[in-house]
């Protein structure tokens, strides 16, 4: 796992007018620039500063983070399935560091 | 690093604590427990104080001179949390998600905390429902206020006292 990995988990069934539920989480060492290496160095901070999340053309969301969001940091939140379209999050970082992942929403036969 | 003001304000918070116990303190203070008497018992839960002013200025400039009540929201946290690196937070509303009517934001404050604004959740009514989770730092034992404010500019919050074991935020 390497930073900026990430991955996005919905149901694996889902009828059109759900509401379901997105888990995510990105790899991020989310450094607060509080903390020092074992050799006495200051480890500058280094963290995701935000979050957007976009379902088909529409931003439905965004997050704004700081260093108190733990490592690889999670984040769970609902959604309404009303379209077949790509759910896509950008989570970007405090160096200019920018993560992308996607996954499909689309509907069981029934 | 305590500083005078923040002793001061645990020693009346404690103090508060006191007269909670006592029932002398409702969610309108001493006047509601006169007048509804044990009734007020069931509400005798004060809502943390400010404990400083950087905590003071985050929430004028979020939310000016607005009343911040208790109230559609809630904050579940662990009341002790052993590592101060990760602490679950989740964060629910009850409150409708439609065009006319729902949740723009929520925001997570931690008192202690180096940065007390830890997070703001910018939501829309494609989202459904607020049912939050995430996990965060957290220096020391402190108050957590979650905070949301509404398309039509109410707001209302949500509090949980936190013990910190392990400091998670060097």
């Amino acid at each position: 796992m390497t930073v900026g990995d990430a991955r996005i988990r919905i149901p694996d069934r889902i009828a059109r007018g759900d509401l379901i539920i997105v888990n995510a989480i990105v790899v991020h060492p989310m450094d607060t620039g509080f903390f020092r290496t074992a050799e006495g160095q200051p480890i500058p901070a280094y963290f995701i500063k935000e979050v957007v999340v976009t379902y088909g053309d529409e931003q439905v969301a965004r997050f704004e983070w700081t260093s108190g969001v733990s490592k690889d940091p999670i984040v769970s939140f609902t959604l309404t399935a009303d379209k077949e379209a790509p759910l896509t999050m950008v989570w970007s970082d405090s160096k200019g560091g920018v993560y992308r992942q996607s996954v499909a929403i689309a509907f069981a036969a029934a | 690093m305590p500083e005078p003001a923040e002793r001061s304000s645990r020693r009346s918070f404690l103090q508060t604590c006191a007269l909670a116990g006592l029932g002398l303190v409702g969610a309108n203070g001493l006047l509601q427990g006169q007048i509804s008497g044990l009734g007020a018992l069931g509400s005798a839960d004060p809502d943390p104080e400010v404990p400083n002013e950087q905590i003071a200025r985050i929430l004028k400039e979020l939310f000016g001179d607005r009343p911040i009540n208790k109230g559609h929201i809630s904050l579940d946290m662990p009341a002790v949390a052993e590592d101060g690196r990760i602490v679950p937070v989740i964060i629910e509303s009850e409150l409708p998600m439609t065009p006319a009517h729902y949740v723009k934001a929520v925001h997570l404050i931690v008192d202690h905390n180096p940065d007390p604004h830890l997070a703001a959740y910018h939501l829309t009514p494609a989202l459904g429902s607020v049912a939050l989770q995430t996990r965060i730092k957290m220096k020391r034992t402190t108050w957590v206020r979650a905070i949301l404010e509404t398309s039509t500019g109410e707001v209302w919050a949500a509090y949980a006292h936190v013990n910190v074991s392990l400091n998670g935020c060097g």
